[in-house]
């Protein structure tokens, strides 16, 4: 909302400067974002008198004058404007000025004759698109005062030059006008707060039968008026109108609409002007509109309805949306010379809804969603049909048109003060809580001392409960006035012992990802579908997005692997030599039985590229592969105190070689792999990419109530013993491992894999493992231990086929 | 020379070879030269028996004692050449090679501004909640004092994957979950990704939130402005100053924004005569949103607002890191740089 602070002082006798202003009404509850000055970039700008007018002798448009603007010389200016004439009062930008584009007033010679400084159209003072001619100024300002040469033009004219941009909460549409602000700034400062003075004449016959209203829905329009004005004549409007609306916000129109809009600003009554000899049959009538019913606004455009927008109607047709836009067949016209001018007030949420459902909001439809004062209508209707036979010449009619289903009625909400205590946690006075009330225009019947009856006025919507007032209570306290206590925090037994919550596993694991050397990445939660899709990833299942922002946003992941992967893509365009990244997040699928309609599940990702360590100084410069990534996922299992899963083979859409990770019990804890090649290219990713992706929550459960368990430490010395196996490429590792483990032996501790060799170009490999051999309670001689490795040795030779 | 003077002869020559070495492996040469089996000592002392047998004890026990010299002056040497060697090493020592890392682990700054917050809010004694991040309309306005047509869904523009169904706007949807659940009293909070169709600048369409709650018997604005005074201070330091400014949230009744003083200017409004960056001259940054509960959640769980009264807050995860860290531009948090990444060690 933007609130000119000259317009406010017209009805409040506000003493402060406009920041000032601006801080209380901050801490009011209405938040100052800026103070804005419109007129800013004409505030160099003199009004001036053009003393003499001559053809320039080698032109046969430019003309040459001379200008005073109150100096002791008059300026020599040539102005090529065709209405420029001796004794016109005009706006005078001088050596030095500068104007809305940024061009600087310097001394010139057009064509050889001398110019000192400019004279302006409006166009030239971004004031409207007016490039016809120069600006002809009154004598007079709009108080009446007459201009003086040498005064700067925006104070000669009194425009808005300050205007407080203050941000409104969808609750405070009382704060939608100016009125509005100088009745609470009036009332918090004890200010008298004074009307704007007009003169309605009304002429002519009882008119206010002349155009019958009925009301079919009284909660969908609780009130309805109108007036009558006849003889108007359609034209622009006086500068200081167009400029104030300028100064707020709204394009200025035409003279008629123009005074609908001022006193929209003003009082924060919306009003709409017909073409009163267009409207059929001469009567209005406000009703829901029906299903498919048609209506063209004065946008042009057809709008569908549905049940339950609000339709204003003539005898015959629809003529406008209820609130949110005239109709196009009985809009004012150049030509309009009689107009019924409507005054009402809607239901909001109908408003709302209709205006939302079109995409059709406006400054009326906004202020109507939230709530404008049943009381104010009479006062704004008249003030309207006044300023707009000021401005046109009209007639206004005698007589109001109206109907009016449901009177307003104050609602009364009780109010104890033992209660306002108890919530804010101060004390508080009677007369305080009096004071405040009243002065927000309440009515306080306190004939129960300690349970008040309060009516609240018709402009405030949101004072409609007890706490509602408690909270007006709280902000003319001021909420930075309070106490600050500590409270003691409530702790129930059933809260202990309980299993880790899911966010405290998150973390942990987190921090384990971390500590490990790990980057964490933090990735949108929506992909496209057409990411999903590059991955081979299933269409069925996915949670599409109704209104996306984006099409590279219009589905929530199933995977994380499309992020983690444009991850990579993006570190590899900006140079990184290795990326190793984990994210932690929700992977999204359609599920019915769940009350979203949406199961999610939270995995752990994770995404190995490129150098093995960021460093070249002291490490080999190697390349991540498979072992490093299935190292993470090893220790992971172990840091869980979980049985590591089986390897297995599988068939992936985007990985290969894909190595399903399955639990004991047959669950799939995930997958690790390779992401195949081809698609690999899209990510700019000229070596692997190894990625694995884990179930977290099925870990999570997993993992729940496993802890260590301390093993002794051995008393007796361990003995080692390597074997080489000699093997097929095609044998995997744990068939070694897995052979070992069938063969009988009382004193083998452990068996592990130590190299794996595999000479260029043959068909074998070499298999090394170590064997530790231990007795818990003597030392091992040589000899048994040897005959134990020849045991392993030949057996795993014999069952596997290989060769040592 | 007879047998005995070239006996005595030795650790002179033994002294002239020694000075001559230089390696460990020239030590060891001269050692076997002269120690060694076939050694010059040893070659001597197997002409013992060509010796008389009355000359034999003199000839031993001068041997000994010339074997013990050579021995002594042998490891003389060692020790000093192991002496030269250390300190030709501490002499050569180069400590400003860099270290040896292996691999360079973080936290994203969300989630460590997420744990910084959480971690005083534990330590008050709250408890971590949660709930789903696609979620019903009732949970995400409804229960929270917005009906469909509410003027305050404009607050929050919205991503929906169906009619009922949408991405949450706000933490606020954790309060629903959990008081329809629990009794109370409660004191929570809930951390996690809430989502806005809004993108720009200074917006991203998926941000992160923290929600708390306090519902209580006697609870007040008080408590609340005490609680939230307290969290300002435990992150942003003690003489972090705190304003409470009202404001509207559908849910909470009244309803106060809270600003602290700038973490750039210190409240100053400018830097060196110039308006401040950060606050853009107000000496004021916005921090959180909170206020009392609304009667008409608490009925809408199911809860008596004249049995209890509450406070919830919501405050921006990535405000806070924002703030705490210096960040400026608010979209590379989801870009995932290692550059930037590797900023926030762990």
């Amino acid at each position: 909302m933007l609130l000119s602070f000259n317009w406010l002082k017209e009805f409040v006798p506000y003493t402060g400067t406009a920041e000032e202003l601006g801080e209380m009404l901050t801490m009011l509850g209405l938040e100052l974002e800026e103070v804005v000055h419109p007129f800013e970039g004409i505030s160099g700008l003199v009004v001036g008198r053009v003393l003499t007018c001559e053809d320039h002798p080698d032109s046969d448009h430019l003309h040459v004058c001379t200008v005073d603007v109150g100096a002791e010389e008059p300026l020599p200016i040539v102005c090529g404007a065709p209405n420029v004439a001796a004794g016109q009062l005009v706006p005078v930008a001088p050596v030095g000025a500068t104007l809305p584009g940024g061009l600087v007033m310097k001394k010139a010679k057009l064509r050889g004759v001398p110019s000192h400084g400019m004279i302006c159209s409006e166009r030239e003072m971004g004031l409207t698109d007016d490039h016809s001619g120069i600006l002809v100024l009154p004598e007079v300002n709009k108080s009446g005062r007459k201009v003086e040469l040498g005064e700067r033009f925006v104070d000669a004219y009194e425009l808005d030059q300050e205007v407080l941009d203050i941000s409104i909460t969808p609750n405070r549409a009382d704060c939608l006008s100016v009125y509005g602000f100088a009745r609470l700034i009036g009332g918090y400062l004890g200010l008298p707060v004074t009307m704007p003075s007009f003169e309605l004449k009304e002429e002519g016959e009882d008119m206010s039968n002349a155009v019958p209203v009925e009301v079919k829905d009284g909660e969908l329009c609780p009130s309805y008026t109108g007036r009558i004005l006849k003889g108007a004549k359609v034209g622009p409007s006086p500068a200081w109108i167009r400029y104030r609306l300028n100064a707020v916000g709204i394009r200025a129109i035409s003279n008629l609409v123009d005074a609908t809009n001022y006193i929209l600003m003003e009082l924060g009554q919306p009003l709409h002007a017909f073409d009163h000899n267009k409207l059929a049959g001469n009567r209005i009538v406000v009703r829901p509109a029906e299903d498919g019913e048609k209506i063209t606004t004065l946008d042009g455009q057809e709008r569908l309805l549905k049940a339950g927008d609000g339709l204003i109607c003539d005898g015959e047709k629809p003529v406008a949306l209820a609130g949110v836009m005239g109709g196009l067949e009985t809009e004012i016209t150049d030509e309009s010379e009689s107009v019924f001018l409507e005054c009402a007030v809607f239901r909001p949420a109908s408003i709302r809804m209709t205006a939302r459902r079109l995409a059709l909001g406006s400054e009326s439809s906004y202020r109507y969603e939230r709530g404008v004062d049943p009381t104010g209508m009479a006062f704004a209707l008249d003030r309207a049909a006044a300023l707009m036979a000021e401005l046109s010449g009209a007639t206004v009619c005698r007589g109001v048109c109206s109907c009016t289903p449901r009177p307003f009625v104050s609602p009364v909400v009780r109010f104890r003060r033992s209660r306002a205590e108890a919530v804010l946690g101060i004390e508080l006075t009677d007369d305080f809580c009096a004071w405040t009330l009243e002065a927000l225009g309440c009515k306080l019947d306190r004939s129960d001392e300690a349970d008040w009856k309060v009516s609240t006025p018709g402009w405030r919507y949101d004072l409609v409960r007890e706490a509602d007032l408690i909270e007006e209570v709280a902000i003319f306290k001021g909420v930075d006035n309070l106490g600050e206590t500590l409270p003691a925090i409530p702790q129930t037994l059933e809260t202990f012992g309980m299993p880790e919550s899911r966010h405290s596993f998150m973390m942990r694991v987190k921090h384990w990802a971390a500590g490990l050397g790990l980057n964490e990445a933090v990735n949108f939660s929506f992909v496209g579908n057409k990411d999903l899709d590059f991955l081979g990833l299933p269409a069925e299942g996915r949670v599409n997005i109704m209104n996306p922002l984006t099409a590279e946003q219009d589905v929530l992941r199933t995977e994380l692997a499309p992020g983690l992967f444009q991850n990579v893509r993006q570190n590899i365009a900006q140079g990184a030599n290795g990326v190793r990244l984990f994210e932690i997040a929700e992977a999204f699928t359609q599920d019915e039985s769940s009350d979203t309609t949406v199961k999610e599940v939270r995995h752990l990702a994770f995404v190995l590229y490129g150098s093995r360590y960021d460093e070249a100084w002291a490490h080999a410069d190697e390349d991540m592969d498979y072992v490093d990534l299935k190292g993470i996922v090893e220790k992971f299992f172990e840091f869980l105190h979980l049985p590591l899963p089986a390897f297995s083979m599988a068939e992936h859409p985007y990985l290969a070689p894909a190595v399903q990770m399955t639990m004991a019990d047959g669950s799939v804890a995930g997958v690790i792999g390779r992401l195949k090649p081809a698609m690999a290219d899209a990510y700019l990713a000229r070596k692997a990419v190894w990625y694995a992706d884990l179930d977290l929550d099925l870990l999570r459960e997993a993992s729940q109530g496993k802890y260590t368990h301390f093993q002794q430490l051995p008393t007796f010395p361990a003995v080692r013993r390597d074997i080489t196996f000699i093997a097929p490429r095609s044998l995997h590792v744990d068939a070694v491992l897995a052979a070992v483990k069938g063969v009988k032996t009382s004193l083998l501790e452990s068996a592990e894999l130590i190299d794996v060799y595999e000479p260029k170009g043959g068909e074998e490999r070499n298999i090394t493992c170590r064997f530790t051999f231990r007795k818990a309670d003597r030392t091992l001689q040589d000899g048994e231990v040897d005959k134990e490795r020849e045991k392993i040795a030949s057996a795993v030779v014999k069952a596997l086929g290989v060769r040592i | 020379m007879d047998l005995l003077e070239q006996l005595n002869a030795l650790p002179g020559q033994l002294e002239e070879r020694l000075a001559q070495t230089a390696t460990e492996a020239d030590l060891e040469a001269v050692r076997v030269d002269f120690l060694g089996r076939k050694g010059k000592l040893a070659e001597l002392m197997a002409q013992m028996r060509n010796l008389t047998p009355e000359q034999r004890p003199a000839f031993g026990q001068a041997a000994n004692a010339v074997k013990n010299s050579l021995i002594e002056l042998f490891e003389a040497r060692l020790a000093q050449q192991e002496q030269e060697r250390e300190a030709a090493f501490i002499a050569g020592f180069d400590p400003s090679l860099p270290g040896r890392t292996l691999w360079n682990g973080s936290l994203h700054p969300i989630t460590l501004a997420m744990e910084e917050v959480c971690s005083v809010f534990r330590n008050m004694g709250y408890e971590i909640a949660g709930g789903p991040e696609v979620e019903t309309d009732f949970n995400c306005f409804e229960a929270l004092n917005m009906p469909p047509e509410h003027p305050a869904r404009d607050m929050q523009d919205t991503l929906y994957i169906t009619d009922r169904v949408l991405l949450r706007t706000h933490t606020s949807s954790v309060q629903v979950r959990t008081m329809l659940k629990r009794k109370p009293p409660l004191a929570i909070i809930g951390p996690g990704k809430v989502y806005r169709r809004d993108s720009d600048v200074t917006h991203t369409p998926m941000f992160h939130q923290i929600e708390g709650l306090l519902v209580d018997k006697h609870v007040t604005m008080a408590d609340l402005r005490g609680t939230l005074t307290a969290f300002v201070r435990a992150v942003f330091g003690e003489k972090t100053r705190v304003r409470f400014r009202p404001s509207f949230f559908p849910f909470t009744e009244p309803s106060v924004e809270v600003d602290m003083s700038c973490t750039q200017c210190g409240g100053q409004g400018h830097v060196n005569g110039q308006p401040c960056r950060v606050c853009k001259g107000s000496g004021w940054l916005e921090i959180l949103g909170s206020g009392m509960v609304d009667p008409a959640v608490f009925t809408a769980v199911g809860y008596d607002p004249d049995e209890v009264t509450g406070f919830a807050f919501g405050l921006g995860v990535e405000r806070i890191a924002m703030l705490k860290y210096g960040l400026t531009d608010l979209r590379m948090n989801f870009e995932n740089d290692v550059r930037f990444l590797h900023q926030f060690p762990v």
